[in-house]
């Protein structure tokens, strides 16, 4: 490749735009290697703060960096007054590390986090000068290859890339270099390159798949010749396998989870069924107490941060956590470095967890009940009565808590207006709760936060067949709610109806949708997960523009036969399941955690043949 | 100060990439280097208990700095050159510690202490400049006696010159442009920053903009008298 040093040309512009750390490069811990025979770069469709902490980036980078002859570096999308000066200025977009242009590296990984991130993937491609469309692309382009959550129904996207790999990529993304190295070095064209790529496991090549259509335009299937069908995920069979990345890019900016944070478990098989975390991330590997406090104590001394967080889906799950915890607390004792938890199980365990670490004592302890009444929470498989609520909050108020967050949704299927008054019931006995608990003269400064986000379906989950409420009905239980919420003590917080209405669109949509998404961002849209940067009008102009009814997609139900975009990829949750799941919703009947008892049928160790791993006995 | 903890002052550099960082991005970045540097912090007492350090006048983003300086309690003795290779070998590049030496617990604090400031000015653009009109253009302003600082939605600032600048500014050419060498006093209520003044006195003599690069050469402290020193 042409190795081009940018910096000349982008210095100048940096006393001209908001916060030019984003831009510098120079982190403790950043990888340089001009030299590599092999160049990736690793793009987060937002700006430095929101991506520079994203784990599975950490991850990728480490890996490609331990590949013999491979370099990779980081990228992120410039903030709107970059990106418009980088353009007008002929800049291209460019790579952290080396600050080339980069078009010109071998690989763009990108990933997909978020539906609504989807226009900036047009924005890196528009101003890396890349062509937005994969068929549009020759031998000269580097190969685009996306993956992350979003992979599991990337149809919105596909044709932007040349190939998406789903699950985890420890492994694969050295399959997928080499396929690509011997391809491109052995000359060959890049339809070949393609070819070579479908064949590693658990990479899906868009370009191969042709999804039919009925005279409707109603989704038939999905045909391909040669390409495997279905695509199934690929997953690591024990984390032990691989340590975690213990000296990360550490960096200047106050970036998103600005810490060191260790992965303790992967997958969650709780089985709430409007998650699409937990039917994706399955089967549940837990690393051992032992490996835990190794990396954590190697990562904050190759890192310097003040702050770890022990992340997962359900970090309280974990079989060993109070040895966990206990050892660390034990290493870290006066050095000033503080253990959070990010998530916490409704259960005095995990209050006394929390008080043994003194995590959370000003910001307050946050737990997900999800829905305001027993008879809904049975539907969606949230494992948690009143009960254990109030026990839960009278221990941490006892224990010295002043503040809880509490998460509910509102739209879930089969939801009534007593579902979302029971949410403000709840919400009034946990302040009681709070207050008899609480030592009178104190009593002023209890808070309970209360953050109602509306559930939006998403693919793979047993809910991906119902219907969104149209954003009307979300507004209208959002005033119900408010109407009928205590007032003093309370913090309340929405998500807005209309970005959950938009991300509706895009998680459920088909291919169609990569012309809606493309004309969005031709009409002015970047950076729409920014609440200052939204606007729906200037989303619905672009479906009105390709002839597509987002309400068809968002606010439908389907049959639980009917063909689905994303029937070609499998994260190896059966359909079986999901439907079979879907049935004990509707009859609000619970399934177990097959990490505490038996197996509930999924199917995921079986089609991927893996196991699940734990580093005791779960309680 | 509390017995048995040592006040270790430490010399260091900020230049190149990271001349665009803020201050907090400098403190927070140098808190990292002295726990990568595996040094016994000294680690304050209450609620959130943090690191015991403390930092001289910030540094505006996109000035460079080559003797800036930050005091460090340690629990326990470490040698100071010891402590310099541990800092030097945990900073990040275009973050350079260059001394460190012990200081009496008495010591006032950087902030309080140091009062002046050295800087290197150096002005470039498309078009050529003289030194003569450069010069020309800031004794006019200079003799003026005053700089005024409009800022969105707060009281303007106003610098009278002959209180903030210590002598007058010195023009000369430099590789890449002319350079000013100018030296500041640095007040509680805030100090006059060079870009202004140079900005200021070159828009007035209508000489186009140009592009201005800032570099703090020295943060001294004066003392009765009219001698500068550093502070370590």
């Amino acid at each position: 490749m042409t190795d081009r040093d940018l910096w000349p040309r982008i210095e100048p512009l940096l006393e001209r735009v908001e916060r030019p750390a984003r831009y510098i490069d120079r982190e403790w811990g950043a990888a340089h290697d001009e030299a590599a025979g092999y160049r990736a770069v690793l793009l987060y469709p937002d700006c430095y703060e929101v991506g520079q902490a994203n784990q599975a980036i950490g991850i990728l980078y480490e890996r490609l960096n331990a590949l013999d002859d491979v370099a990779a570096e980081r990228a992120f999308v410039p903030w709107v007054d970059m990106g418009d000066l980088m353009r007008a200025e002929g800049v291209p977009l460019f790579s952290l590390e080396s600050c080339a242009p980069v078009a010109g590296f071998d690989l763009l990984g990108i990933t997909l986090p978020y539906e609504l991130t989807f226009t900036n993937i047009c924005e890196a491609l528009d101003l890396a000068g890349i062509p937005l469309r994969a068929a549009a692309r020759d031998e000269s382009h580097p190969l685009v290859i996306g993956g992350g959550p979003c992979a599991f129904n990337p149809e919105p996207v596909a044709d932007f890339f040349d190939a998406i790999l789903l699950g985890e990529g420890e492994d694969a993304v050295g399959e997928i270099v080499e396929a690509h190295r011997a391809a491109k070095s052995a000359g060959l064209p890049r339809a070949e390159w393609l070819a070579a790529l479908s064949r590693v496991p658990g990479v899906y090549v868009p370009s191969l798949y042709r999804p039919q259509h009925d005279a409707d335009g109603r989704l038939l299937g999905v045909e391909t010749d040669s390409a495997p069908v279905p695509v199934a995920k690929r997953v690591v069979t024990s984390l032990s396998e691989h340590r975690a990345p213990t000296c990360p890019v550490v960096p200047f900016m106050d970036v998103v989870h600005d810490r060191y944070t260790i992965e303790v478990l992967r997958g969650c098989t709780r089985g709430c069924r409007f998650c699409q975390a937990g039917m994706i991330y399955r089967p549940v590997r837990e690393r051992t107490p032992d490996e835990i406090v190794r990396d954590t104590l190697a990562g904050l001394k190759c890192t310097g941060y003040d702050e770890i967080s022990l992340t997962s889906l359900s970090t309280a799950d974990h079989s060993a956590l109070e040895e966990i915890l206990r050892r660390l607390s034990r290493r870290l004792a006066g050095s000033g470095v503080s253990i959070s938890l990010p998530s916490l199980r409704v259960d005095a365990f995990s209050v006394e967890m929390a008080r043994m670490i003194g995590s959370g004592k000003k910001s307050g302890l946050t737990f997900a009940p999800e829905a305001g009444t027993q008879r809904l929470r049975d539907v969606i498989n949230k494992n948690v009565t009143e009960d254990d609520l109030v026990t839960t909050v009278q221990t941490a108020f006892g224990a010295g808590w002043r503040r809880v967050k509490l998460y509910f949704m509102i739209g879930l299927p089969t939801e009534t207006d007593d579902d979302i008054l029971g949410i403000a019931e709840l919400v009034k006995k946990v302040l009681w709760t709070a207050r008899e608990a609480t030592p009178p003269a104190q009593r002023g400064s209890i808070r309970v936060g209360v953050s109602v986000s509306t559930f939006v379906p998403k693919s793979h989950t047993p809910f991906q067949f119902d219907a969104q409420l149209t954003p009307e009905e979300v507004a209208r239980r959002q005033r119900l709610l408010r109407e009928a919420m205590p007032r003093k003590g309370v913090d309340l917080h929405w998500h807005d109806n209309e970005v959950s209405f938009l991300e509706g669109a895009l998680a459920r949509g088909g291919r169609e949708l990569s012309h809606v998404i493309e004309a969005a961002w031709r009409g002015g849209c970047r950076f729409d997960a920014w609440t200052e940067r939204f606007s729906l009008a200037r989303w619905l102009d672009a479906f009105a523009a390709v002839g597509i009814d987002p309400s068809q997609i968002s606010n439908r139900e389907r049959d639980e036969d009917e063909p689905l975009p994303w029937d070609h990829l499998t994260s190896g949750v059966s359909r079986r399941y999901l439907v079979r799941e879907r049935e004990r919703a509707l009859a609000a009947r619970v399934t177990p955690d097959c990490s505490f008892d038996g197996c509930t049928g999924c199917d995921a160790c079986g089609d991927l043949n893996v196991d699940i791993v734990l580093a005791g006995e779960r309680r | 100060m509390t017995p048995g903890e040592f006040r270790l002052r430490v010399c260091f550099a900020k230049g190149g990439r990271l001349r665009w960082l803020s201050h907090l991005e400098l403190v927070r970045a140098l808190e990292r280097v002295v726990r990568r540097a595996g040094l016994p912090y000294a680690v304050t007492a209450g609620f959130s208990p943090h690191m015991k350090i403390a930092f001289g006048h910030a540094l505006p983003v996109g000035t460079e700095g080559e003797h800036e300086y930050f005091d460090l309690w340690l629990t326990s003795y470490v040698r100071p050159d010891e402590a310099l290779a541990a800092l030097s070998a945990a900073s990040p590049s275009d973050l350079e510690p260059s001394e460190a030496a012990y200081i009496g617990d008495r010591q006032p604090s950087l902030t309080a202490y140091l009062n002046v400031a050295v800087y290197r000015v150096v002005v470039g653009g498309e078009e050529e400049l003289s030194v003569q009109s450069v010069d020309e253009a800031l004794r006019t302003f200079v003799s003026a006696g005053e700089l005024r600082i409009e800022r969105k939605g707060k009281k303007a600032k106003v610098f009278d010159l002959s209180r903030s600048l210590r002598e007058e500014p010195r023009v000369s050419v430099a590789k890449d442009g002319i350079e000013i060498a100018m030296s500041v006093r640095v007040g509680p209520d805030g100090s006059l920053r060079p870009e202004w003044l140079v900005r200021s006195a070159l828009e007035q003599a209508s000489i186009a903009v140009p592009r201005v690069h800032v570099t703090r050469v020295d943060t001294l402290v004066e003392v009765d008298g009219g001698v500068a020193s550093r502070p370590m």
